[in-house]
């Protein structure tokens, strides 16, 4: 994995393959998700072991859940019906335009980015990129300048509305899932990336109750995705 | 267990938004996701936080599935394994003491107890495992089934790690060879 070496493809067989019978550590887990977040072949690869293992899922017997679980996942989904319902439907109009476009936006939220093409990674010239975060339309909702040097990302907004009674959040999304980096406002704002920021990274927005996501995960709807290019 | 058709058309609902789908989604796969999820993260405290957890991933997910992707229930099932294991390796130390679980994975493989309907490659992957040395197999059902890792395997084998981590990659080579000389 860190050698310099040629990468041996029965090595990084067998890697996909401890992935997916789950005995790697946390962080060679990570590494081969950061892969294969750039890398087609190597999703290939995990899928390929998926299928291959899968039917043992088969013989684990189904248990179900104490009732609480599931009155707390319905409590902490945005709630339907508002006054805001409306404004939130158009903006998943929008979002399901780019996701026609893009494809698979929601997959990367969910920090399954093994099974979405990012393109190939970009050179990180001297740690500068922007992300043009935009929803369906053609003019940008925000820009995000980041410097993976400093850490700092400063956030403009241009044309994003957030429904009423509704904050909208930005996310940075790695192969670790969404981190929240703080609450979109009005102007222009500076927030800190998380330490594993990488030029694969996807910036996104979602829609949030007011003050942000209760759970430190997105619970409204991806409302807006960018990736980062190099500056 | 609903068919795939079923669950394509919720998780579709879900992909729009509608939190009802994502209820009735979670009435239908929520026992056997937790099922998966409690075998590999025993503190069933922890095990009820992945399974939410997993919900809320599927709420964000389910507009970027594509039925090419494969059949929902094996997409959830994958969910719901990586989040349960991510959640198990993040501690330092090795797991429970409870190290045999007792369960022959394999048997029950040939005869799921919970009637789901059988996955074409079931036989072939049942026919696989009864070929590899019988301690290879164990790791194998064990790692994929209680979530063990290799210090745990090593444990409960009473053999240095690195036989563990050639046993499997033996195992998983032998495996890959067999499945498709199967197909």
């Amino acid at each position: 994995m860190t050698g310099t070496g040629a990468p041996d493809p029965d090595d990084a067989d067998l890697r996909a393959a401890e992935y997916v019978l789950g005995t790697l550590d946390l962080r060679e887990r990570e590494a081969v998700e950061r892969e294969a977040a750039g890398d087609p072949v190597a999703r290939a690869r995990i899928a390929a072991w998926e299928r291959r293992l899968g039917p043992l899922a088969e013989a684990v017997p189904a248990e179900p859940p104490p009732p609480r679980v599931r009155a707390a996942l319905l409590r902490a989904l945005p709630k339907p019906g508002g006054a805001d319902a409306r404004q939130i439907e158009a903006l998943r109009a929008q979002l399901r335009r780019w996701r026609t476009a893009a494809g698979g936006a929601g997959l990367l939220a969910a920090g399954l980015a093994l099974f979405l093409a990012v393109g190939p990674s970009l050179k990180p010239a001297d740690g500068r990129y922007l992300a043009v975060v935009q929803g369906g339309g053609t003019l940008p909702a925000l820009i995000v300048r980041v410097d993976t040097r400093t850490g700092i990302a400063q956030v403009r907004r241009v044309n994003a509305e957030a429904p009423a009674d509704r904050s909208l959040e930005l996310w940075y999304v790695g192969t670790q899932g969404p981190k929240p980096l703080g609450l979109v406002d009005a102007g222009q704002s500076r927030v800190r990336l998380p330490a594993e920021t990488t030029p694969d990274g996807v910036i996104a927005v979602s829609v949030e109750p007011p003050g942000g996501s209760p759970t430190g995960q997105p619970t409204g709807p991806v409302v807006y995705t960018g990736k980062l290019i190099a500056e | 267990m609903a068919d795939d058709a079923a669950l394509r058309r919720l998780i579709a609902g879900i992909g729009r938004g509608e939190a009802d789908s994502l209820a009735a989604l979670y009435d239908l796969t929520s026992p056997k996701l937790y099922g998966l999820i409690l075998r590999i993260q025993r503190d069933r405290a922890l095990a009820e936080d992945v399974l939410q957890d997993v919900y809320m991933r599927i709420w964000q997910a389910a507009g970027g599935y594509r039925p090419e992707a494969g059949r929902p229930m094996p997409w959830l099932a994958t969910i719901a394994r990586n989040r349960a294991i991510d959640s198990v390796r993040r501690k330092i130390e090795v797991q429970g003491p409870e190290l045999d679980s007792g369960e022959d994975w394999v048997a029950r493989l040939i005869d799921p107890h919970d009637g789901a309907a059988a996955f074409l490659d079931r036989d072939a992957l049942v026919a696989c495992l009864g070929r590899l040395e019988p301690l290879h197999r164990e790791c194998v059902v064990r790692a994929y089934c209680e979530g063990r890792s290799r210090e745990e395997l090593a444990l409960r084998f009473d053999r240095p790690v690195n036989t563990i981590k050639t046993w499997l990659h033996r195992a998983l080579s032998a495996l890959k060879t067999c499945l498709e000389t199967a197909s």
